[in-house]
């Protein structure tokens, strides 16, 4: 009877305690919702190495698919957009041209998976926070130019520069709105050449160095140590 | 005709000695980091028992605190 | 030696050795954060990737948001864009016209060399013979018919130097006020809300009361096209904290799909549910007593005051200071219900809206642009949207913001700072005897120079052109054969035998077609810059490229002609360090706590700095003491005002001079796309953003197309009393407008539907109102 006492005091005390710091987190979030952001002085809203992670609970789901080869190749890639970095066209007719995008294309794009419709996997957008879709992505409804340009798009870079087969190729772009590394490398909507055959390890800057973004790491460095290295 | 590329962790204050020991060696390149403690070696050696003997003789260098195998081409 | 030739080069064995290296380096990295190796080897990982690419900052080259941008260059050509994280307006990202701005320096029929027109055609010559042409054609238009008979026409797209130099060698150096700009039809009446209301232009707050406003009402303003990089900020502030969007709109747009509630209300009503809104506040007690007696005036203006659609018309507004129970009775005409019977908003919605404004807890935010500029009472509007900020006491604090926004990248920083217009200088008026004799000193020139009276405003102007009273008018870096209101008019205007008009700009446009001389402009980052934004923030720019052909910036091509006229002391800079020397000349007009500007070299290393600058600091919102070092006191100081004091406007409901009736029934609404900017002279020639929107259209709400049988794609007849235009209906697409009414963007060169639009204009502002005119529609 009184071990079952005892035991009966623990369970309490453990609900308790989680009743407690469930609270306390829930409370925290809300204050931490309501508090306008004091200031937003250089706050890079599109510059997150912690996007990393964003898809991690997709991962396994990109593992398992990865029997299915991916259909697009790097050349599809790039010639969606107008240079590497550039925000991708919409190269499919567009639901309803009325609102923002936001969760029209969001079904479809937050997540992935199989679109019978099109007949394609749809690509996973790298930043789903952002909802004014249209303001950057815009369908193409016709072949024709007003006037031919000569813009002439750089040579992209070569994937797995500087790497020989069997170790991590670096990264060679910057994090500015594609820091959420699965969305370009997991699923079976991306660019067979740039998909990764290990989704499920998740951390990708463990064994991929930035190259193009040493300013990252390096400003880190420079706030530590007084005057900085580059 | 291996190339092979190793980080190297000198012991305290042997870096300098270290890059002139190894970078003295023939088919050796060695790059140093600036602001850290770590030199990156290149090795170009004819064939596989050269490389051998070569990294023999880089591991029997005192200096060397750590030796890594990054990448490696046969 | 470029990199493919180097690559090229590389043996396979070298090639294996730096691969080699690389993956060490790059491992080293990961495992060392902050590692650095030589030059050498930096350089070596990024040969094996692509060309280097050099990133420089620049602000945006089209909309007033002023986005900071960072512009890749690779062998001397612009290759790609990114947002800059360092800019607070953008924090790195952009629109689809930010990210391809590049593209648009790259069409394949930009003007590199000069054009005469001979026999009747326009044929290529060289700039010296043109800038010949161009000086002694104002030399001889001067002696046969005096000076007020050259003028200049420029944009909210010149730079903050191009701007500076034509004020100074037509107010200054010639001597005539005939300086005018397309920010006239964009947002004179902003300006003159502003004078009128609190004696200085310009926003007192800034964007980033967005992240601290509750509530943000969008006066007839389709922000998520229009100014979506803003519209972005509001909505990641609305995934952050409850936040409340309101559309208040004559149209269904993407803004409204957006918003947590829409608002729909028939054309010209927004004064009545303004002061329907003030009626509630003062009604309900919601009124900041202690801040309007403290911080506010009065005023009653005059009534019914026409729409300037009489050749040669005047108007002067005169301010009478009433009390607050004359305004009560004012208000008692715009009860929600009374207003509710015209206005197409329902009581309970206008009270709903008065709540959201008069609740003391919430900070709000009104944002406003075409909507309530372009309007025959543009003036009032901006004046009421402010009584409704003063009788709550919602202004000059952070969240608290009446924020007019802008078109054109340097709308704030050229023709309102610099004051391109006829009545300004870039210190005050022409009309005050100070503010001419501090602009005489600082541009060297005798006081009598400068002339005392205004003479015309854009429309104004061009009906002189027409007249003949004007032979000469150069036009820079605008499209006003596209933009002008009732166009058919201006255009033959302009065409008559003995007028001369040249045209600086880097592509053939209607302007061009037009034009005895064409001037090839080097364009945005082809030259050293500044531009200034809608939140007082100046951004300037290097020069990253070189220009095409013989295209010169516009501000050398003034200075040159200048030179040409007799006026080389008066513009004595070199071509390496003018615009440095002209910002430091220049902001001597802005010295003093109320408008600093921030000092050249500053401009140059920060992406962007808001004025007042005052001891090395931005003022972010204008008119408190926590915040303007200007203020008198630590609270609330108007001090553009005597006494400190903010006006609130009496404005009356009037309405539109064109209304819809039995013959014309339907009003005609005009506006932009988010892919186009401006006329699209520049944007249609960027690929993508052509290939989205390949030409104009006009929008037919659903209702209105099933009584003419309209489909979506059929072919349109959109008549008024002044043209006629056929195009491709849009029915329920992107826009909906309310049964009565179609919308066409008017970017596309092939469909002029200004040809259509009245040339009535604000009284006070002299804005034309391109929003509401009458038409009748058909199916073709």
């Amino acid at each position: 009877m009184k071990g079952k006492t005892i035991i009966f005091f623990i369970i309490l005390l453990m609900i308790s305690a989680i009743v407690i710091f469930d609270l306390s987190i829930r409370q925290s979030n809300v204050s931490a919702s309501v508090i306008p952001e004091e200031s937003s002085d250089a706050i890079p809203t599109t510059m997150l190495e912690s996007e990393v992670f964003n898809l991690q609970d997709l991962a396994i789901d990109f593992s398992k698919l990865q029997s299915i080869e991916s259909e697009k190749t790097l050349a599809e890639y790039y010639e969606n957009r107008a240079y590497d970095g550039a925000p991708p066209k919409i190269p499919h007719p567009v639901l309803s041209e009325k609102g923002i995008g936001g969760k029209t294309c969001l079904q479809c794009h937050s997540t992935g998976g199989y679109v019978d419709r099109f007949k394609a996997f749809a690509p996973i957008t790298p930043h789903p926070d952002f909802l004014n879709c249209n303001q950057c992505h815009v369908p193409k409804k016709t072949d024709q130019l007003f006037v031919s340009s000569q813009f002439k798009r750089p040579t992209p870079k070569r994937i797995g520069s500087g790497v020989l087969d069997g170790s991590p190729p670096p990264i060679p772009h910057d994090f500015q709105v594609r820091g959420s590394c699965l969305s370009c490398h997991g699923a079976p909507s991306v660019a067979k050449e740039i998909r990764v055959s290990h989704p499920e390890r998740v951390n990708c800057l463990q064994c991929h160095a930035p190259t193009n973004s040493r300013q990252i790491t390096w400003e880190r460095k420079s706030t530590e140590e007084e005057g900085g290295t580059e | 005709m291996p190339i092979k590329s190793y980080i190297i962790i000198p012991q305290p204050d042997q870096k300098q000695h270290l890059m002139e020991d190894i970078g003295g060696m023939s088919g050796c390149e060695i790059h140093p980091a600036e602001n850290e403690e770590v030199l990156v070696l290149v090795t170009d050696t004819q064939d596989e028992t050269a490389d051998k003997v070569l990294l023999k003789q880089i591991e029997s260098n005192r200096n060397i605190k750590h030796i890594s195998l990054v990448s490696g081409y046969e | 030696m470029n990199d493919t030739t180097e690559n090229k080069e590389l043996s396979r064995r070298q090639f294996l050795r730096m691969a080699a290296r690389a993956s060490a380096i790059a491992a080293a990295a990961t495992m060392f954060p902050g590692i650095v190796f030589a030059e050498e080897q930096e350089r070596m990982i990024e040969k094996l990737g692509a060309a280097d690419v050099k990133w420089t900052k620049t602000p945006c080259r089209f909309c007033g948001v002023g986005c900071g941008l960072k512009v890749g260059i690779t062998d001397g050509k612009a290759v790609a864009v990114k947002g800059d994280t360092n800019s607070s307006v953008n924090k790195g990202l952009c629109c689809v016209k930010g990210y391809h701005s590049v593209l648009a320096l790259y069409g394949n029929d930009r003007l590199t060399k000069p054009l005469i027109r001979k026999n009747g055609r326009l044929v290529e010559s060289s700039m010296e013979e043109a800038l010949d042409l161009v000086a002694s054609k104002m030399q001889s238009t001067i002696e046969e018919s005096g000076k007020d008979a050259i003028s200049i026409y420029g944009s909210g797209q010149w730079t903050i130097p191009d701007g500076y130099v034509a004020s100074k060698l037509f107010k200054g150096a010639i001597g005539t006020n005939n300086v005018e700009a397309n920010a006239r039809l964009c947002m004179a009446s902003a300006v003159t809300g502003f004078l009128t209301s609190f004696g200085l232009d310009e926003p007192m707050g800034c964007y980033e009361d967005i992240d601290h406003a509750d509530v943000f009402v969008l006066w007839g303003n389709n922000m998520a096209e229009m100014h979506p990089v803003l519209f972005s900020r509001i909505l990641d502030n609305r995934l952050k904290r409850p936040v409340k969007i309101i559309d208040l709109a004559t149209r269904t747009t993407r803004t409204s799909h957006a918003s947590d509630k829409s608002i729909l209300f028939n054309p010209q009503t927004d004064l009545a549910i303004a002061n329907a809104i003030c009626y509630e506040i003062v009604k309900k007690r919601w009124v900041n007593t202690g801040f309007v007696e403290k911080h506010c005036a009065i005023k009653e203006g005059k009534t019914n005051i026409g729409y300037g659609l009489e050749e040669h018309f005047k108007f002067k507004d005169e301010a009478k200071n009433i009390d607050f129970k004359a305004f009560e009775n004012f208000l008692e005409d715009y009860t929600p219900e009374k207003v509710a019977e015209y206005s197409g908003v329902s009581a309970k919605d206008i009270k709903y809206l008065a709540s959201l404004y008069g609740n003391p807890n919430n900070k709000v935010m009104s944002l406003w642009c075409m909507g309530a500029n372009q309007h025959t009472r543009g003036t009032w509007i901006n004046n009421l949207i402010y009584n409704i900020h003063l009788l709550t006491g919602k202004i000059s604090t952070p969240g608290n913001s009446p924020f007019s926004l802008t078109g054109q990248p340097s709308a704030c920083g050229t023709v309102r700072e610099v004051g391109t217009l006829t009545h300004k200088l870039p210190h005050g008026v022409v009309m005050n005897e100070e503010h001419r004799k501090m602009a005489a000193e600082i541009w060297q020139v005798p006081v009598e120079n400068i002339p005392s009276k205004p003479t015309h405003h854009t429309v104004s102007m061009f009906r002189a052109l027409d007249r003949g009273d004007i032979r000469f008018m150069w036009i820079q870096v605008t499209n006003p054969m596209v933009t002008m209101p009732h166009l058919n008019r201006y255009r033959n205007g302009a065409k008559k035998d003995d007028r001369f008009i040249v045209v600086s700009d880097v592509y053939p446009t209607p302007t061009t077609d037009i034009a005895d001389v064409v001037l090839p402009s080097a364009m945005w980052i082809e030259r050293e810059g500044m531009y200034g934004n809608s939140e007082r923030r100046t951004q300037h720019f290097d020069q990253l490229l070189q220009p095409p052909g013989e295209a010169m910036s516009d501000t050398w091509q003034l200075i040159e002609v200048a030179r040409r006229l007799g006026y080389e002391k008066l513009f004595p800079w070199s071509e390496e360090t003018h615009i440095e020397e002209i910002w430091k000349e220049y902001t001597r007009f802005h010295e003093g706590k109320k408008h600093a500007m921030a000092p050249y070299e500053e401009l140059k290393t920060n992406s962007g700095l808001q004025w007042p600058y005052v001891e090395g600091k931005e003022t972010k919102w204008r008119y408190h003491g926590k915040y303007d070092p200007a203020c008198k006191s630590d609270t609330f100081d108007f001090y553009g005002k005597p006494e400190g004091k903010a006006w609130i406007w009496a404005r009356p409901y009037e309405p539109a001079p064109e209304v819809p009736d039995a013959e014309y029934p339907f009003w005609l609404n005009t506006g932009r796309v988010l892919e186009h900017w401006h006329t699209g002279s520049m944007t249609r020639r960027v690929p993508i953003l052509h290939q989205a929107v390949p030409k104009s259209y006009v929008e037919v709400s659903p209702e209105d197309a099933k009584r003419f049988n309209i489909r979506n794609g059929d072919q349109v007849k959109i008549v008024s009393r002044r043209g006629e235009i056929v195009m491709d209906a849009s029915v329920d697409q992107r826009g909906k407008p309310t049964p009565g009414q179609v919308f066409v963007p008017f970017f596309d060169e092939s469909f002029l539907i200004n040809e259509l639009t009245l040339d009535a204009f604000c009284p006070i502002s002299k804005q034309p109102d391109y929003k509401k005119c009458a038409v009748r529609i058909e199916k073709v």
